[in-house]
């Protein structure tokens, strides 16, 4: 008798289309997290590459110079892959960091006592206003040059997340060392320095 | 209409010339601070401190709103500012929440009708049973009331 009694049971298109949006939500979730995994893991792939003893290839940018020093003249560009066969110390810093001022002397130091063997001690000025930075470099008489990333490109390219931040880049354009942090003292550096010499 | 001109005339001539200048926080609230990326009139980090005293330079100068902020652009790129512009790519971010809002609103009638459609009828079920099954129902009912 119950199969002759009609029932309004049959999936309507309501249920399709909350089953749809349900699945894209799903999907957009997945999305989202993968997203946020692959940036995890691009996060701090330059540091575990060196920490596991490899040289990663360095990311290239091209700055105007900030400041002139070296053969590098203020206003013009600088492409770091036009650098190759040089090696350097890449370092990320700004005005406003207190930890930079502390590091400026050091970094002066290092570049007059390895330049004469090729080494370029190159800033990069992040997050910063210009003449802040220009003010900067005059007030601790800095003679080694500078670049400026004024939309933090640069800094993200090398998954600087902080400053002061320091790289040193082989003759080869790969990165040999990193130093999270001020550079306090001369000898945190001799080591990586004279690896890439 | 030529008195009502020399009203607003005088009276703009009147107003000190702070009243009419463009304040810090009035600007600063339109852009970021690039380390924390919250506005600027509420930050407190230290690149905000100099960009807000850089503010008030170019305000003590006699520059307008508009400049201050350009100039901010040419120092820190687009992404200093609060709000992104409204053309290329950044008009995205305008557009996908205006997308989606109408898009909303239209599937609001569409899930109005299918509900409307899935709620059980106001007619009383009887009314579609058959005086045939009516009395099969009656049947039954009575042979399990004996029973």
């Amino acid at each position: 008798m119950s199969d002759d009694l009609e029932t309004d049971e049959r999936p309507g298109r309501g249920r399709l289309v909350a089953a749809v949006a349900a699945g894209l939500g799903v999907v957009a979730l997945l999305a989202v997290m993968t997203v946020g995994l692959l940036n995890q893991e691009r996060g701090n792939s330059i540091q575990r590459a060196v920490e596991a003893n490899e040289r990663p290839q360095s990311p290239d940018f091209e700055l105007p110079a900030l400041v002139g020093g070296g053969s590098i003249e203020e206003g013009g560009s600088v492409r770091l892959s036009e650098l190759r066969g040089t090696p350097i110390v890449l370092n990320f810093w700004a005005s406003w960091c207190v930890p930079c001022r502390t590091e400026a002397p050091v970094l002066e130091r290092l570049w007059s006592r390895y330049r004469d063997r090729g080494l370029l001690v190159l800033g990069v000025n992040v997050q910063d206003l210009t003449g802040n930075a220009k003010q900067f470099d005059e007030e601790f008489g800095l003679s080694y040059p500078s670049v400026r990333d004024g939309d933090d490109s640069t800094m993200r390219d090398f998954e600087v997340t902080g400053v002061p931040e320091t790289f040193v880049i082989d003759r080869q354009g790969r990165v040999a060392a990193l130093r999270v942090g001020p550079v306090t003292a001369e000898e945190q550096l001799v080591e990586a320095i004279e690896a890439v010499l | 209409m030529r008195w009502l001109l020399a009203f607003v005339a005088v009276l703009a001539l009147a107003l000190p010339a702070s009243a009419l200048a463009v304040t810090v926080d009035e600007v600063a609230r339109d852009v970021k601070c690039p380390t924390c990326s919250t506005p600027l009139n509420v930050s407190e980090a230290p690149v905000a401190l100099d960009m807000k005293e850089f503010i008030a330079e170019r305000i003590a100068e006699g520059d307008s709103k508009q400049e201050i902020i350009d100039a901010l652009v040419e120092e820190f790129g687009p992404s200093v500012l609060a709000v992104p512009p409204k053309e290329g790519f950044d008009l995205l971010a305008w557009l996908v929440p205006l997308v989606a809002v109408v898009v909303g609103l239209m599937l609001i009638p569409l899930l109005v009708l299918t509900w409307r459609r899935r709620s059980p009828s106001s007619e009383p079920i009887m009314g579609t049973t058959s005086p045939d099954e009516l009395a099969r129902l009656e049947d039954e009912l009575r042979r399990r009331s004996e029973g």
